[in-house]
């Protein structure tokens, strides 16, 4: 990096972390992030501001917001509350009509909610011949499915993060790690759900092992592909 | 778990999210037990409106058990891995929601926090002595920013200080305190 760029770059980086950096500015640093150098920067500067966190007194939060956590990561066992009552006997409504035509067998006392239709889906690939993941996208953002179709090569120490990059330029939105084999499904937050409404495009970068430290892009992008209706 | 307890809180909370990388539920609910006071008053600080700070708060703990993985055991400084989180989600919130200036806003306020018997965060070595070579307009600024996620604009409202002035008071605080953070290392 140059030095005046590496100067620019310093100055923005402390701004980010601090707080001031916003909007559109905010978001096209963001993209910055795609560099390590610039992770490192943002890195420094998140150690060294750290100085001015101040010791609040904890407050704590209302029981309703666990159950929303428990909710969207589908983390509870058994439902509790009416609305998830009324999501089960629908479930095992839906169950009972699916099991009746495909006489499989599922097990009847775990209620699960009716599963969403995939709307939209993408391909990501380097070339027309090897698709190395697909995704699914459920619902109206809510759930996404990922699966291995071809391994992509992955170095020691190093994780396959998925991110959606806002139409207009927006700041890449994490979307989770890429699972290495088989299959995955995740629940989306909410966050991720309004990135994805506003993405018509999704890429895959390299980043250390468990994903970027700093929540944007750190590594090089490998794979760009477009979102399409389904 | 007589062995945990004893631990000291930040090595106890690197553990934690150890366990939570490994999709350990309970372990995740530990967590949220010890930290989540911690990070909803610092949400409710930068967000001000209950309702929106509870949004915020659980949008964090679910970024937190998605990317526990991303968080390094050897690094140390969970808490404040976690509050880094809180901050960016806290700022992102505002970017959507176009928050204003709550009136009721005063410097005064910010010097008020009482200290807490929690984990707290780790300053760089030598911090406080750079901070305190800052005049106090900019260590206002500064503080109004990063603590209350305030921006330029906001602040020189709150401060009744030219744009202007904000910007180039808050431009020159970082580059001195790097400088002296970086010189202060040095030196030890």
């Amino acid at each position: 990096m140059k030095s005046a760029n590496r100067e620019l770059v310093d100055r923005l980086a402390a701004e980010y972390v601090l707080g001031t950096l916003r909007h559109r500015a905010r978001r096209r640093f963001e993209r910055w992030l795609l560099s390590p150098q610039v992770g490192a920067i943002v890195k420094a500067w998140e150690g060294r501001l750290a100085g001015l966190e101040p010791q609040l007194k904890p407050v704590s939060p209302p029981a309703t917001v666990w159950r929303g956590i428990e909710d969207r990561l589908e983390l509870r066992k058994s439902p509790r509350r009416p609305a998830v009552r009324w999501l089960a006997i629908a479930a095992s409504v839906a169950f009972f009509v699916v099991a009746g035509i495909l006489l499989t067998s599922q097990r009847p006392d775990i209620a699960v909610p009716p599963p969403l239709a995939v709307t939209k889906e993408s391909a990501l690939q380097a070339d027309p011949q090897t698709i190395y993941w697909r995704v699914e996208i459920l619902g109206d953002n809510q759930e996404i499915n990922l699966r291995v179709q071809n391994v992509h090569e992955l170095p020691a120490g190093k994780s396959h993060e998925l991110w959606a990059l806002p139409e207009g330029g927006g700041a890449p939105v994490s979307l989770g790690l890429l699972p290495q084999a088989g299959e995955q499904h995740r629940v989306l937050t909410a966050a991720q759900r309004a990135a994805l409404a506003g993405s018509k495009q999704i890429a895959v970068s390299l980043e250390p092992a468990g994903g970027s430290p700093t929540g944007a892009p750190t590594g090089p992008v490998l794979l760009v592909a477009p979102v399409s209706q389904v | 778990m007589d062995r945990i307890d004893t631990l000291p809180p930040e090595i106890e909370l690197a553990q934690l999210l150890q366990r939570c990388a490994a999709q350990d539920s309970a372990a995740f609910r530990t967590l949220y037990d010890k930290t989540s006071p911690i990070l909803f008053a610092r949400l409710l600080r930068m967000l001000r409106r209950r309702s929106v700070a509870e949004e915020a708060l659980q949008d964090v703990y679910v970024r937190i058990w998605q990317r526990a993985a991303q968080y390094e055991v050897g690094r140390g400084r969970a808490l404040a891995w976690m509050v880094t989180i809180a901050r960016y989600c806290a700022i992102d919130l505002m970017r959507r929601e176009r928050m204003t200036l709550v009136s009721d806003d005063s410097l005064a306020e910010i010097a008020d926090d009482s200290t807490t018997e929690t984990e707290t965060i780790e300053k760089p070595n030598n911090f406080e002595h750079c901070i305190g070579k800052l005049n106090e307009q900019t260590r206002a600024c500064l503080t109004l920013a990063f603590v209350e996620g305030r921006s330029h604009d906001e602040i020189a409202r709150l401060t009744t200080n030219p744009l202007g002035s904000v910007k180039s008071w808050i431009r020159r605080g970082l580059l001195s305190l790097k400088e002296c953070l970086s010189s202060e290392r040095q030196s030890v």
